[in-house]
């Protein structure tokens, strides 16, 4: 009788084997291993983006998502919705209604919260008897100096990156994540189980040329100038000289990168870079240098400037003031920047010779600094340049610039007539598009002679002269300024024509017998009426005396040009 | 000088016959003695314990070793998370917008130019000055009013006490002088209404104007 019994639990024994081991072994064997294996993901670093100093302007930290689990929270939600309010500064509405969400197992309550602080919350939540919370990994991308070179930097989205060089740069910064693969007991690693680790690799760090302090203060100072001036939108560009290193490229409005979902989408990307306007009288610095260059003209020619100008086309030129018939030498055209006297100086230039100039400047190209969407300005296809066009470029109209653009082709004459491509990356670096970009590319060419470039400079002293210039504002006391503002016409974005709206600018170099610094300031439709050399011109002086003194540089001490305006 | 050993050896036969030959070296019996089982038991039984043991001590001070791995891995992640939200703090708290702002509520100012000392010869240049606190250096956006906030004021002119019988036209001429300071949907609005109310008697007036500011409110 026991035999029997002990036969039938064998055999069903027996039968049970046959069926895990017999018909599929695999699939159990692939259970039996998962119950204990875990894989986890090994996030990578993301590069930080650092000024020239090395403060970031962007960093990374381990974050995380504390999530719940309403089934678990609704009980208690008020309470905890108070809690969280109180610890976490969430929205205490939403979270009530997060934490009571019917049907649902998993909702976010906050996201990107460094990862000490989610720790302890949960932790404290957990000891006052709440239950149902928990944190997830959640990256976080910090932006400690917040506004400061925003336009530049860029943001990040939700998983990855959407604006500005946090997006140009994504493969540099982002690094290759790794993974673990291992078999857990208990909460502890199985030491002799299976282990399979693939390490990550972290993101590079991308340094630019900014340097934050200078930038910030550059920002500000265009803020304060927007605001005063009721201007639609500005920008500044300070560029070093020698190198050519662009220290601040500031825009107004700008855009918090921590929350850059509270500003218009129209202030997110870099109006320096992406406005495309005509330079007005800045421009007229090139074409007077271009000629010096050539010999047909030095700081001293005199030229008679009638009140108005018919050049054949349908309107005929006027200058900014009303005057009779004046006796303004080169130096005088440019200190009191005459539309007229500008246009007879530049009828000495042969055919294609202004335009061939320009380019060599480097207008109508882009500077590939490696910001996103640049324009590359607009100069006029030969097949266009009539004699009235070109009448018209010379003074700085019917031809379109962005602002680095503009601010190194000016300092081209800083710089004794070497043109030194401009970079916001310091080293090398490789965009999206596979360009690389970085002062390691630095190119430099010579544009005009350094005889032409210096006293083209000296004719620019003239402008912030306080008897015979248009500018005395943007003068620093102390130090040799070399200058030239500009008022533009804006081109409307419906019509196509000039709307009545005007472009300031001004642009300049300290000290002027040995340029340390080139700044370009550009107001967009000031709307207190001011023109660029009261409106820009301050604003020139306020960055460039604070960038002088930041770098400690001292004044020549040389006497400053006399050169003539009048004959 | 092989010699002297033959005669040395056949010099002591002589001497000593018994005990020459009882130091004649014979066969030994062979002798079976069993080598005690005891002492090779127990070593292979030590070295069998000693081994499950070890390996036991050893598996379990890997498990202990595997358990402090994870708690310092923990303890890692901690500090480095900790790390990086101190680092992210000093970050922020060197934010030279915060420094600029903490400098101002202690009463500092921009710098204004500076003189430069050279320190060979003694020579001072530059035009030094002193910061000017009456330009000030705004830092916080200028904060304006949202249109939405911030309305056109509502003129209403009330018409000279005593011009009388047609209040209504009164009204309607104040209210183009109203237009002109804007709203003029609104205003325009309100005499197009032609509430009776309006075209009321003299004395009214007062009354008059308190009803319109509470209908051009409802109009906005």
């Amino acid at each position: 009788m026991g035999f029997v019994v002990i036969a039938m639990a064998l055999s069903v024994f027996g039968a049970r084997l046959v069926q895990l081991q017999g018909l599929d072994p695999n699939s159990y064997a692939e259970m039996a291993a998962a119950e204990g294996l875990v894989e986890v993901d090994l996030p990578a670093a993301r590069g930080d983006i650092l000024d020239r100093n090395g403060e970031p302007l962007a960093d990374s930290v381990a974050g995380l998502m504390v999530v719940a689990d309403p089934q678990m929270t609704a009980d208690r939600a008020p309470e905890l919705a108070k809690f969280l309010y109180k610890r976490l500064h969430v929205d205490y509405a939403s979270t009530l209604a997060k934490l009571r969400e019917q049907g649902s197992r998993f909702e976010y309550i906050a996201r990107r919260v460094p990862s000490t602080r989610a720790t302890q919350v949960v932790d404290a939540a957990a000891e006052a008897g709440f239950k149902g919370l928990d944190t997830r990994r959640d990256p976080l991308r910090d932006y400690p100096a917040g506004d400061v070179a925003a336009n530049l930097v860029g943001f990040m989205g939700t998983d990855e990156p959407l604006a500005g060089l946090e997006r140009t740069f994504d493969e540099q910064l982002a690094g290759t994540d790794g993974s673990a693969k291992y078999e857990v007991g208990g909460g502890n690693r199985i030491p002799l189980g299976d282990n399979t680790v693939t390490e990550p690799v972290d993101g590079q760090d991308l340094h630019t040329t900014i340097d934050l302090d200078l930038q910030w203060y550059t920002q500000r100072v265009l803020r304060q100038t927007v605001e005063s001036s009721r201007a639609e939108s500005g920008f500044a560009v300070v560029m070093d000289t020698r190198t050519g290193e662009l220290l601040a490229i500031a825009d107004d409005p700008t855009f918090d990168s921590n929350a850059p979902t509270e500003s218009p989408k129209a202030d997110l990307g870099s109006r320096a870079m992406q406005d495309v306007y005509e330079p007005g009288s800045v421009e007229k610095v090139l074409t007077l240098s271009s000629l010096i260059d050539l010999g047909e003209v030095t700081p001293r020619t005199r030229i008679q400037v009638p009140s108005q100008l018919d050049d054949g086309g349908t309107h005929p030129i006027h200058d900014w003031f009303s005057h009779g018939t004046i006796r303004l030498t080169l130096a005088g055209v440019i200190a009191k920047s005459s539309n007229i006297g500008t246009v007879l100086a530049s009828k000495r230039f042969e055919d294609g010779q202004l335009r061939s100039y320009l380019e060599s400047f480097g207008l109508g190209r882009r500077t590939d600094i490696g910001v996103r969407g640049e324009t590359p300005g607009i100069l006029p296809d030969d097949s266009l340049w009539t004699p009235q066009t070109q009448d018209r470029i010379a003074f700085g109209q019917s031809l379109s610039v962005n602002a680095v653009q503009m601010a190194a082709a000016v300092n081209t004459i800083a710089n004794d007539g070497v043109r030194i491509s401009p970079s916001l990356i310091e080293g090398s670096a490789t965009t999206e598009d596979g360009a690389v970009v970085g002062t390691d590319h630095a190119t430099k060419h010579r544009v005009i002679s350094i005889s032409a470039a210096r006293q083209t400079a000296h004719m620019m002293e003239r402008v912030v002269d306080p008897d015979v210039g248009v500018a005395p504002a943007a003068a620093v006391p102390g130090y040799r300024v070399a200058g030239k503002t500009g008022t533009a016409q804006r081109v409307g974005a419906e019509c196509g024509c000039y709307d009545g709206t005007f472009t300031v600018s001004f642009a300049g170099f300290a000290p002027a017998d040995d340029p340390r610094f080139t700044i370009y300031v550009v107001v967009q439709n000031p709307g207190n009426g001011g023109g660029g050399g009261s409106v820009a011109g301050p604003a020139f002086a306020k960055i460039m005396s604070y960038a002088l003194r930041r770098y400690a540089v001292p004044p020549t001490g040389t006497p400053p040009s006399r050169l003539p305006v009048e004959w | 000088m092989s010699n002297p050993v033959p005669q040395f050896r056949s010099r002591i036969p002589r001497l000593a016959e018994v005990a020459v030959e009882r130091a004649r070296l014979t066969v030994v019996p062979r002798r079976r003695t069993r080598a005690a089982r005891v002492p090779f038991v127990a070593l292979v039984t030590i070295v069998l314990l000693g081994g499950v043991v070890g390996l036991l001590l050893f598996n379990t001070s890997m498990q202990q070793a595997s358990f402090a791995a994870t708690a310092l891995e923990g303890q890692a992640d901690t500090l480095a998370a900790r790390q990086q939200a101190l680092q992210m703090d000093l970050d922020r708290l060197r934010n030279p917008q915060r420094i600029a702002d903490k400098a101002q509520r202690l009463g500092m100012i921009q710098a204004g130019n500076p003189a430069f000392v050279q320190l060979g010869t003694g020579e001072v240049s530059g035009q030094p000055s002193a910061g000017d606190p009456a330009v000030p250096f705004r830092i916080w956006p200028s904060i304006t009013k949202p249109a939405a906030l911030n309305p056109r004021p509502h003129v209403v002119t009330v018409p000279p006490e005593g011009t009388l019988p047609d209040a209504q036209n009164g009204n309607r001429s104040g209210n183009q002088t109203g237009n002109q300071t804007g709203n003029q949907t609104s205003n325009s609005g309100d005499t197009g209404d032609g509430k009776p109310a309006h075209g009321t008697a003299s004395g009214k007036n007062r009354q008059n104007q308190q009803s319109h500011q509470p209908q051009n409110q409802n109009q906005r």
